[in-house]
């Protein structure tokens, strides 16, 4: 087991090696030049001699690789540089950003994790009857729907209409509620679906049959079937924090969440690049370690996989 | 199955629906002392000597030795000023009942120090001329400061009642005698102070106690950031927002607005028109640097359709570049009005032949035009769809190229484009800024000048007229200036621009200033 955890851990170097190396390419495949960005953003109009200090300043007249390999260490040491438009650095950005995105996807995945397990198990239970029809076409309507349509709409109804919620802010603790049913919409009828069929694949095994058999109360069934059916929806789940807080850009924009998607969205409009390149690299950090943590999981869950690693 | 999952929906809709009831009139405005004020932008750090923050902000909480008002310049923290017969120094007195928020007092070292602050941090200031031309400043006695100038400046006073950077602020927050690396706290003379900020979130205002003036009747100001526009508009309808208020499309689109007037809840307001909005044609590309078909183009645009479809009427129809009511810009200019027939008699005596794709070609080549503008402003690609269409009736190609902010800036600074919005700051910056920034090279109206037969000479006119003593002779040189490029049309007047307010009925005394950036909060008031 520790030769295995060893060789994942150490697999995902490379993996981070090579996601930031992409990264580092793309972004300086622009054709703007960065020191003359930072110039314009402070409203300096940029002569030769400024953009040429300024490419010394921010250590842009080094080499590529020389660069890319100064950016990679001094990220490493916690050191991710200074926003071009306010000059804080990028580090303290985030640190402002990411509990607002936490708490958004906490909330959000609580509300997944509760509505598709029941909404799952009812489909289920009422096996392509009316109700698990009716249920799944509303969830399935509900996801096709682009998250900045839903989130006006919801906002609308809840807010404007109904006046019981605030539309939008971090001004109340109510206020987390619109903009994380919104974020749950696009993720609700994957796991609905996943948690129905795998449900409705257990119900026709052996075990259940003889637990059948046995004279068990239907509660204890269904809770038997439930229990082996989530195993395999927690790899799916697993994988789906990193996507949240990756995909809270739109509807932090909408909901004035002041996350991290908004604080993306912003510095891609003023081409800020240590905050980009701070972003990508954590997205591409949390991907991977939730990829591991999954593994790991699944790994010591499953009995014949933990034989394997050995 | 289908119809029964379409009437389950139905239902379920119905029974969403059938249950409300509007709870939101519960807001009552009796003894309310907080205006919120929505802005899809953060106010940012708002360090008067800097660019960095939001100018109404920055308005609110600072204030300078005058004021540019509707009928020109009048005192503000100055109570009178001199200027001598040479133009060159100003000698401004007082007032003496002024205190920083921090308690510091306001006094010509004060002055001095503010300005000594600006002008020392040139790199940052350059893009205003005053800054350029500060000679010397001096504290003749406790309530007496004098400027000198290197050369005399007509527009020095203006220049100075700009919201910045020549605001006040106390000398207890420059750090290290400055301001250009940060300041440690934001004490100004002005009608607010900031009272709390959170980045990205809302920013808190609370009226000056110390205020030397009128005090506000509006105790908070509560500005909330919310980027999306659609938000802010829901917000105004469930009464948490109060105001809104903006120019050129960024806080409010013209539909939104339209629709808000139709429903008659709001109160809706539109400034007299400041800046200038209008497309370069650029004398430096291979078509359109023949003067003729620059003409055509101007023929060719329907204007109304902008003005009215586009824009909702929320702007006014341009047909000179400047509006008249721009200082120096009252002077007769030939209109060029709406003639395709003309457009196309034009283009015909340019050599450039129609086809029987219906585009219109010469020596093989193809009239094909790119207009370049900022992908950001929804507005201006409308705006550039409409264009396409007028142009296409009279033979000429026209594509559009959106693209991000910096890749924009970047072809404006080459000059790689044949058409590319222009916008003026308005009032009180026009005309002087906007002309002085034509002689600047990274600029699109340099670009765009720089196939003229006198550019040079237009460039001296305009360094001229920035130090005509003279108003007669510096009237003469604006219209000379104006003229030239009229005749050249080298610009496309498109419309002026307005700003534009939003806000509940029982707010009053919503007003606009000269400059569309600031908002004039300190007027308000609840009924």
């Amino acid at each position: 087991m520790r030769q295995y955890l060893t060789k994942r851990i150490l697999s995902t170097i490379p993996l981070l090696l090579f996601v930031t190396f992409l990264a580092f390419i793309l972004i300086n495949l622009r054709t703007s030049d960065p020191a003359e960005i930072a110039l314009r953003v402070n409203q300096i109009t940029p002569t030769e001699e400024m953009v040429q200090s300024m490419r010394e300043e921010l250590g842009l007249d080094e080499p590529f690789l020389v660069r890319y390999k100064n950016w990679i260490v001094n990220s490493l040491q916690g050191e991710l540089g200074y926003s071009y438009v306010n000059k804080k650095p990028v580090l303290e950005e985030l640190q402002l950003a990411i509990p607002p995105t936490l708490q958004l996807a906490g909330a959000t995945l609580a509300i997944i994790v509760f509505f598709s397990i029941s909404i799952g198990i009812l489909c289920s239970i009422f096996e392509n009857r009316w109700q698990d029809r009716l249920l799944r076409g509303f969830i399935f309507f509900l996801s096709a729907m682009p998250s900045f349509w839903i989130g006006l709409l919801l906002m609308w109804f809840f807010a404007v209409y109904l006046g019981l919620l605030p539309t939008s802010g971090m001004n109340s603790p109510q206020s987390i509620i619109l903009p994380a049913v919104t974020l749950s919409m696009t993720f609700l009828s994957t796991y609905v679906r996943l948690i129905r069929n795998n449900m409705i694949q257990n119900k026709h095994e052996n075990f259940i049959l003889y637990a059948k058999v046995r004279g068990l109360n239907e509660r204890t069934i269904t809770w038997n079937i439930f229990t082996n059916s989530i195993q395999s929806s927690l790899t799916a789940f697993g994988m789906s924090i990193p996507r949240l807080i990756a995909g809270t850009v739109i509807v932090e924009n909408i909901f004035a969440w002041p996350g991290i998607g908004r604080l993306c969205v912003k510095a891609i409009f003023n081409s800020d690049y240590p905050v980009i390149q701070a972003y990508i690299v954590l997205m591409a950090v949390l991907f991977i370690i939730c990829n591991l943590l999954v593994d790991i999981v699944v790994v010591m869950i499953d009995p014949r996989l933990r034989r394997e690693a050995k | 199955m289908k119809t029964k999952i379409l009437i389950g929906l139905i239902a379920l809709l119905l029974i969403l629906t059938g249950c409300g009831q509007r709870a939101s009139d519960s807001n009552s405005s009796a003894g309310k002392d907080e205006l919120v004020f929505a802005s899809t932008k953060d106010i940012r750090d708002i360090n008067p000597h800097l660019t960095s923050g939001e100018l109404a902000a920055q308005n609110m909480v600072f204030e300078s030795l005058v004021v540019n008002t509707p009928e020109g310049v009048q005192p503000k923290l100055a109570k009178s000023w001199d200027i001598s017969e040479d133009g060159l120094t100003y000698t401004f007195h007082l007032r003496e009942d002024v205190v920083f928020s921090d308690g510091a007092p306001f006094n010509a070292d004060a002055v001095k120090q503010n300005i000594d602050a600006v002008v020392s941090n040139y790199e940052k200031n350059a893009w205003l001329n005053l800054v350029q031309v500060i000679d010397q400043t001096e504290v003749i006695d406790e309530y007496t400061f004098a400027l000198t100038l290197k050369n005399p400046y007509y527009p020095t006073l203006e220049e100075l009642g700009l919201t910045r950077p020549f605001r006040m602020i106390s000398p207890q927050n420059f750090i290290d005698g400055t301001t250009a690396n940060g300041v440690s706290g934001y004490a100004g003379t002005g009608p607010y102070t900031l009272a709390e900020h959170k980045d990205n979130q809302y920013a808190l205002f609370t009226a000056n106690e110390s205020y030397w003036g009128d005090k506000p009747s509006i105790k908070n100001i509560h500005w909330q950031v919310m980027p999306d526009h659609q938000t802010i508009l829901l917000g105004l309808q469930n009464g948490e927002v109060d105001l809104i208020f903006g120019a050129d499309g960024d806080m409010l689109d013209a539909n939104a607005f339209t629709a808000l007037q139709e429903q008659g809840q709001y109160i809706t307001e539109v400034s007299p028109p400041s800046g200038s909005r209008s497309i370069l044609l650029n004398s430096n590309r291979e078509f359109t640097k023949d003067r003729l078909v620059r003409e055509a183009l101007q023929y060719a645009i329907n204007k109304q359709t902008i003005a009215s479809g586009i824009l909702n009427d929320t702007e006014q129809i341009a047909d000179t570049l400047m509006s008249k009511s721009t200082p120096y810009a009252n002077i007769d200019l030939e209109i060029r009005s709406y003639d395709a027939q003309k457009a196309e008699e034009l283009l015909d005596q340019a050599g450039w032949v129609k086809a029987d794709d219906g585009y219109r070609y010469k020596d093989g080549k193809k009239l094909s035009l790119m207009l370049s503008y900022n992908s950001d402003n929804a507005q201006e690609k409308t705006i550039g769809e409409s264009m396409q269409s007028d142009l296409k009736a009279i033979g000429v190609e026209l594509t559009i190229l959106g693209e991000e902010k910096q890749a924009y800036f970047d072809r404006q600074k080459s000059g790689d484009f044949d058409l590319q919005y222009s916008l003026s700051w308005g009032l009180p910056y026009d005309p002087q800024t906007y002309v002085s920034t034509w002689r600047v090279p990274s600029h699109g109206d340099y670009q765009a000048q720089a196939g003229l037969e006198k550019k040079e000479w237009l460039d001296q006119t305009i360094g001229e007229v920035l130090v005509e003593q003279d108003e007669a002779a510096r009237a003469e040189k604006y219209k000379q200036i104006f003229t030239y490029v009229h005749e050249e049309a080298v610009y496309l007047p498109l419309t002026y621009s307005v700003v534009k307010a939003i806000y509940s009925e029982r707010l009053k005394g919503v007003g606009f200033n000269v400059s569309q950036y600031e908002i004039p909060f300190e007027n308000m008031y609840f009924e």
